[in-house]
């Protein structure tokens, strides 16, 4: 998928990276995707729920093993 | 307007610490307005420098607990009190908790308001969410 930036939050843990996504988001215009990588499992609930409240849009959700891939369209 | 959420904290053990923290700072992220009210031992947890303990006798075990949470990448007290604030989280002291534990406001972290329970609660009656951590 085509992607503006990405924001590897591999190896954090919750509740960083929402925190890091809530900062790399204050960098990127309206329209833009962000690619976020993740290992945190929980990021596939909290990620969604951030969305959610943020108005931003969730594109895709990816797994490969461990890896959590996701893209966010800003709102 | 941004959805206020508010959390009154009267323990100062270090799962009592953490909690709001992470509850804090990840509000802010979610783009919520965030108050933290500390009273009576979660007073203490203002204090500039604090390093709080694990529970009872747990608290001996409390550098194994900070050794454990550095390994798998989990922000120390400290780091988290810091991230919660660049996020704009709001810290508030208990006026008549610092008058009992005999603390001066500029004991307290940078920032920390000072107030009683009137003016907390004035701050809650409009708040979306509401957690009591003790």
């Amino acid at each position: 998928m085509d992607k503006d930036a990405t924001l590897d939050a591999r190896g954090l843990m919750c509740p960083m990276p929402i925190v890091q996504l809530a900062k790399k988001v204050k960098e990127l215009k309206s329209g833009q995707v962000l690619e976020l990588l993740a290992d945190d499992i929980g990021a596939k609930e909290d990620v969604p729920a951030w969305c959610n409240r943020t108005g931003h849009q969730l594109l895709a959700m990816e797994e490969e093993g461990r890896l959590i891939r996701i893209y966010i369209k800003m709102k | 307007m941004a959805e206020r959420f508010c959390m009154v904290v009267s323990e100062g053990t270090f799962d009592k610490a953490m909690m709001p923290l992470i509850m804090g700072t990840t509000a802010a992220s979610m783009g919520m307005e965030v108050h933290v009210f500390y009273t009576f031992f979660g007073l203490k947890l203002l204090k500039k420098g604090v390093r709080p303990k694990l529970p009872g006798l747990m608290s001996l075990f409390t550098g194994m607990m900070e050794k454990k949470m550095k390994k798998v990448n989990v922000p120390g007290y400290q780091e988290m009190l810091a991230q919660a604030k660049e996020l704009g989280v709001n810290f508030y002291a208990c006026s008549t908790s610092m008058e009992l534990m005999g603390m001066k406001k500029e004991q307290l972290i940078d920032g920390t308001k000072v107030l009683g329970a009137s003016a907390f609660l004035n701050l809650a009656a409009d708040s979306k969410v509401q957690l009591f951590i003790g």
